[in-house]
């Protein structure tokens, strides 16, 4: 307060010498002279009064009070003076002094301190702006505590009157805590001073159950008068009250049952003359916050929701227990989906959903009241705690008699907090009817009922809308809506017609108002019979003539089919059938059936149809001459005739017709019949075949092998029963290919291999195949398959060897020994006609010396230059001798080779021109004396003689020593021309002629008729083997056929060992 | 088991022969009485379960209050002679139904959706008086009946709060399985060949 006077004391304080200035120009030079004044008062302050000071509590008296001079003592008198318009002064004996409240403005206060040494006197100027407004200290009347809800309550007196003018004010509140006096809140209250004496109230709840602790209130204010313009400042404190308290024996725990909301924080205490050990939540134990005392307390933060039973907090102290339990939960949510409605126009029933669980059951679950608007009336919702899973609450509301709008209003409250919800009804369109009962059907005749029900409820000023459902056996079921008039009594009666005689139905019946709203649960079903009526038309029939044409089968329709059979002989009868009620049937039109219009006629060819699913399409073209109508009948094709499945009765003017049966199945062959209805009775217009559904046959086609030969096999099958084949068969698949019964290779027929040979046969009528092109004596196997457009069937296989190739076995024998024979026959024609010229050339009558190889000249000489050479005898080495001889018994020398070791010519020297003139030296033969005893044996020379016919040249296996031995004249060995031995052997007799060409001197051959031989000829290889070959008797290498005159003849023409079997063993395969 | 002393002991007395439907009678009770204990456990089992944590948490055992009106069994009645035993057993059995109901009904509150721990609660009302009135019959026949007037059962204890209602649920679903207990004991004392 000093300080702040001083800091004020400048701006107000003036010393009564100085001169006030009101130039604002001169402030600053007055500044310093105030600061000079000061200086100066403060040194004279001791000498007259100062230090003046005025508040005020009240707005309407100034407490002024100052400072006496240090000189006066105590009781000097005072004069205070206030000079405003007109002066009044105050002798006081003290220094202070209450004057009222001074006017707007600058006040001059004079204060002479009469003494007794003199007077002292200081001048102060007062405004209101210096006086400060210190209330009063305000007084707590009254502090309650509500431990229940751990609760304070403060009460005070404002104190109103005292200010003359409207003031705010504000109040701050401060609450302590514990014996410490720790401060937990300090809070603020705005009230406003009407000029009266007000009492305030001001509750505050505290996070601590005040039981816990002791809780201290103090307050003070602080008055906010606008138009005052001094300084205002708060009140001081008032005395604190305080609230305990008395803690009992027992500790105790608190709050106790508290209901809290979830997720909110809670504090729990303890009071307890005993240490407490522990405390925990539940199963969770917490920290103990220590209070006076052995009072403890936890905190809880976040609280979730509790139990059913609430959740347990429990204070462990020594050999005691205590605690409480906290029920977390929610406040009621909104009531969702109210609803009013009526069943009766008697009770409203309003349900709802009450929305989220609040967690709180019991005394603490939500309550709900229905309060109606118009009416004020009110029911509360009783709770049966029975149904755990209760989605819907419902409460019943008597109805307000002649009152059908209804505006209610749902109340939800628990301890958490409240809701509502509401909702406007007019009630006649909100009827749900009960469940009609005691319904009842009775007849009113064949074709009409009467129903009749109880639907309670005040129906009678509205109309009911009621829905009946008949249904009958087998057919769907229909709805008839009927609109009826309520009734008081609640019995309700209608007529349903357009009923069937004689027929099972089954009613039942709902109803609504008219006002649709919803209707009600169906009543229980009724079935009854209609009474029978007379028939009103006939069954639908057929007929047909059994296989022998003496009976005739009648078909017709009911809920079953029937069969009679009636001998030709009866143009009508009558059967009852009383035993089966649901079927009365009187047939008596045979006469108009005509045996003659079933008959099918010769140019009627069957045709083929497939059908699509269950059904199968028949279209016809329209006949104008068809005047009733058309009758497609249809049987299994399997069974037995007379078959029947069904028929179908179209009109005549129908073209087609989709015939569709629960009994038809795929792969099942029917047969179709259009009937076509003239006036004289049915004619059979189309025969079909048809399936619904193709599919693939189930068997394979039987076949077996007709023929088999080398190089085809004729294979033959029979046809797949209808049964079976479970479609049109379309074709067939063939599949064959060489292999064994083992090592067949043949199991993926489809997958197109190369090795496998296929052929589709599409004519379905064809029932053989003969496979060609096939190796002999060659296993193959053989696979058929039938298939239809629903697929492939099954296969069957067969191996099958085929033959061996005989025909080209004899063939091949033939044709060489034909050629043998044919180049035999040539070349003996050949030497037959050319006999003369052979016999020139290799048998001359006077043989040429020039010709003689044997006078050939050595080797050297022959070599040497082409001049002419003179004979030379000179004796020589005597040359082998061959001799190629016939069979002929006389010795024939056909070729005589003079082999000279000394001097051999080359081959081409027999090339020599005739006209050269060689020099040859002559060397007379000389019988090698190789045979000691050549009389012993005449085949046998002394010379080695080979035999060679045409064939053996073309016989590299034939054995020159067997035709030596089997030709014993053939062995003669060299014959001296001159001397001929002369063998009469029967068998030579034939060469008569020959022998006798042949006798006496054979010329040498003519060396220009000579042919050269090839040196590749099949006798060359054997050039160096022991037995040389003949050749040219002028070229010892030179190698010449002579072919004997009956070379055809030679047994050796067929080549002893030689096989045809082998000459085509290198045939290929194929 | 130790023999106890007791007028009507049939083992300590060979001269007295229970007459067959007194035996019936005996072993039925005792039947009951041995049924009951089971239910018994039964009951403070699912008690227990309904109340949450700590409730049946092990090492949570609230102090054994004492009820008034009814009194745990001492085991210093051990000695007395077992007509006294058995009148004491019917006492407590006939001022546990109360109490019983009275649990039942602030269960009710607390767990209205735990309906089996309701019936059982009202199931052991309707059982201990069964059994008290059978062991009055069986003391009647054996001429040890209560002298006088039954007194009035006590009015059911009740609890300010809710936990001091479950701690006192427990103590009177335990009160009535020691006597139920305890019946079947004292009554197997009567047992022709049961424990001496």
């Amino acid at each position: 307060m000093d300080i702040y006077l001083c800091s004020k004391r400048p701006s107000w304080l003036v010393d009564n010498r100085r001169m006030r200035t009101t130039s604002d120009f001169q402030w600053l030079l007055s500044a310093f002279v105030l600061l000079y004044l000061m200086n100066h008062v403060n040194s004279q302050r001791k000498e007259t009064p100062y230090d003046l000071k005025c508040t005020t509590n009240n707005l309407q008296t100034w407490d002024c009070s100052w400072k006496a001079p240090s000189e006066a003592g105590h009781g000097t008198l005072s004069e205070f003076c206030i000079d405003n318009r007109s002066r009044s002064c105050y002798q006081l004996a003290r220094t202070n002094i209450e004057i009222p409240a001074l006017s707007r403005g600058d006040h001059e206060i004079t204060i002479r301190s009469l003494q007794d040494a003199g007077s002292s006197t200081s001048k102060f100027i007062l405004n209101e702006k210096n006086i400060s407004l210190i209330p009063d200290t305000p007084e707590i009347l009254n502090l309650s505590a509500d431990f229940s809800t751990s609760t304070l309550h403060v009460k005070w007196n404002d104190k109103g009157s005292v200010y003359p003018r409207h003031s705010n004010v504000i109040w701050e509140i401060k609450i302590l805590r514990k014996k410490s006096m720790e401060l937990v809140k300090l809070v603020t209250h705005n009230t406003t001073l009407n000029g009266k004496d007000a009492v305030h109230h001001w509750s505050w709840v505290s996070d601590l159950p005040l039981e816990c602790a002791t809780h201290y209130v103090g307050i003070r204010c602080y008055v906010d008068n606008l138009l005052f313009s001094g300084h205002k400042e708060w009140s001081d404190w008032s005395p604190v009250k305080n609230v305990s308290w008395t803690p009992a024996s027992q500790p105790k725990v608190f709050p106790q049952d508290k209901v809290i909301l979830v997720g909110s924080d809670i504090t729990f205490c303890c009071v307890s003359q005993e240490k407490v050990l522990s405390a925990q939540i539940g199963s969770t134990y917490c920290p103990l916050i220590h209070l006076d005392g052995e009072n403890v307390a936890i905190k809880i933060r976040n609280i979730s929701v509790s139990d059913s039973s609430g959740t347990n907090v429990v204070f462990m102290i020594e050999d005691n227990v205590c605690g409480t339990v906290v029920f977390a939960g929610y406040p009621p949510d909104t009531p969702q989906k109210l609803n009013c409605e009526t069943h009766d126009l008697k009770e409203i029933i309003c349900s709802w959903n009450p929305g989220r669980p609040t967690g709180l059951v019991g005394p603490r679950n939500t309550s709900y009241t229905l309060f109606e608007g118009f009416s004020g009336k009110y029911v509360r919702f009783k709770r049966v705690e029975v149904s755990t899973n209760e989605s819907y609450h419902q409460l019943l509301f008597q109805m307000v008699p002649n009152q059908e709008i209804y505006n209610f209003t749902l109340y939800a409250r628990n301890p958490l907090g409240r809701s509502q919800s509401t909702i406007l009804v007019n009630i006649t369109e909100k009827v749900y009817p009960h469940t009609p009962t005691s319904f009842k059907v009775k007849d009113i005749n064949s074709t009409a009922v009467i129903l009749s029900w109880h639907l309670p409820g005040s129906f009678a000023k509205i109309n009911l809308l009621c829905q009946i459902e008949i249904k009958k056996i087998n057919s769907v079921q229909e709805l008839r809506n009927v609109t009826i008039k309520g009734v008081e009594n609640s019995s309700y009666r209608i007529a349903v017609g357009k009923l069937n005689p004689y027929t099972v139905y089954t009613f039942r019946i709902r109803c609504s108002t008219e006002t649709f709203w919803k209707w009600s649960k169906w009543s229980n079903k009724k079935q009854h019979l209609t009474t029978e009526a007379i028939p009103s038309k006939g069954p639908d029939t057929w007929r047909e003539w059994s296989s022998d044409g003496k009976n005739l089968i009648i078909y017709w329709k009911s809920s079953a089919f029937r069969q009679l059979t009636k001998p030709q002989n009866k143009s009508s009868f009558r059967e009852d059938f009383s035993r089966q009620p649901q079927l009365r049937l009187i047939l008596w039109l045979f006469n108009h059936i005509e045996p003659k219009s079933c008959y099918v006629q010769n140019d009627l060819q069957t045709e083929q149809a497939v059908g699509m699913g269950k059904g199968i399409l028949l279209t016809w073209h329209h006949d104008p001459n068809m005047t009733c109508d058309y009758v497609i009948k249809w049987c299994n094709s399997s069974r037995s005739e007379p078959c029947l499945m069904d028929w179908r009765k179209v009109p005549s003017n129908s073209t087609e017709a989709l015939i569709q049966s629960d009994q038809f199945r795929p792969g099942v062959r029917y047969n179709f019949f259009l009937y076509g209805c003239r006036n004289q009775g049915y004619q059979l217009l189309r025969s079909i075949i048809g399936y619904i559904e193709e599919l693939a046959p189930i068997v394979a086609p039987n076949f077996t092998v007709e023929d088999t030969s080398a190089d085809s096999i004729l294979v033959k099958w029979e046809d797949i029963p209808v049964e079976e084949l479970r479609g049109f068969l379309r074709g067939y698949l063939f599949y064959f290919e060489k292999g064994e019964r083992d090592t067949s290779k043949m199991r993926d027929l489809e997958s197109g291999r190369s090795d496998i040979k296929v052929k589709n046969i599409t004519d379905i009528s064809q029932k053989t195949l003969r496979i060609a092109d096939l190796q002999g004596k060659t296993s193959y196997h053989l696979v058929l398959r039938a298939y239809t457009d629903g697929g492939m069937g099954p296969e069957k296989s067969m191996f099958v060897v085929t033959k061996e190739n005989s025909v080209g076995l004899i063939i091949a024998i033939l044709i060489p020994v034909a050629v043998a024979v044919i180049v035999g026959v040539v070349t003996s024609i050949l030497c037959y006609r050319k006999r003369e010229w052979i016999k020139e050339t290799f048998y001359p009558d006077i043989p040429n010396p020039e010709n003689c190889k044997a006078l050939q000249f050595q080797k050297s000489v022959c070599e040497g230059s082409g001049a002419l050479k003179t004979l030379e005898m000179n004796p020589c080495t005597p040359n082998n001798v061959e001799v190629l001889e016939t069979r002929s018994t006389f010795p024939k020398i056909e070729d005589t080779e003079i082999i000279s070791p000394v001097a051999e010519c080359p081959e081409d020297s027999s090339d020599a021109e005739p006209e050269n003139h060689v020099v040859v030296s002559y060397c007379p033969p000389i019988i090698e004396e190789e045979i000691p005893n050549p009389a012993g044996d005449e085949a046998g020379g002394t010379s080695q003689v080979i035999y060679i016919d045409v064939q053996s040249m073309y016989q590299p296996q034939a054995k020159p020593e067997e035709e030596h031995e089997k030709d014993p004249g053939g062995g003669a060995g060299y014959k001296p021309q001159m001397h001929l031995p002369i063998n009469a052997t029967v068998e030579d007799i034939a060469a008569e002629d020959d022998l006798d060409k042949t006798a006496g001197y054979r010329p040498q051959a003519n060396v220009n008729t000579w042919n050269l031989v090839s040196p590749d000829s099949p006798r060359s290889t054997d050039s160096n083997s022991e037995i040389v070959s003949f050749g040219s008797p002028c070229s010892i290498n030179s190698r010449q056929f002579l072919i004997p005159p009956k070379d055809e003849d030679s047994p050796q023409s067929n080549g002893g060992g030689w096989s045809f079997t082998n000459f085509f063993q290198n045939k290929p395969n194929d | 088991m130790s023999r106890r002393e007791g007028s009507l002991d049939p083992q300590a007395d060979s001269s007295v022969s229970l007459l067959p439907h007194l035996e019936a009678k005996i072993r039925q009770t005792h039947s009951l009485a041995h049924l009951l204990t089971k239910y018994a456990e039964q009951l403070l089992q699912e008690y227990v379960q309904h109340q949450g944590d700590p409730f049946g948490l092990p090492g949570f055992s609230p102090p054994r209050l004492p009820v008034a009106g009814l009194s745990a069994p001492a085991p210093s009645q051990a000695g007395l002679p077992l007509p006294e035993r058995l009148r004491l057993d019917a006492a407590a059995l006939a001022a546990l139904p109360p109490m019983l109901d009275a649990v039942r009904r602030r269960q009710a509150e607390l767990n209205p959706h735990a309906p089996r721990l309701l019936r059982h609660l009202e199931d052991a009302a309707r059982q201990a008086r069964a059994l008290g009135a059978a062991v009055e019959t069986v003391l009647a026949a054996l001429g040890a009946a209560a002298r006088g007037p039954r007194p009035e059962p006590p009015a059911a204890a009740t609890a300010a709060g809710v936990f001091p209602a479950k701690v006192l649920g427990l103590r009177v679903c335990g009160l009535y399985r020691d006597w139920v207990s305890r019946t079947e004991g004292d009554l197997s004392q009567l047992v022709p060949g049961g424990p001496a």
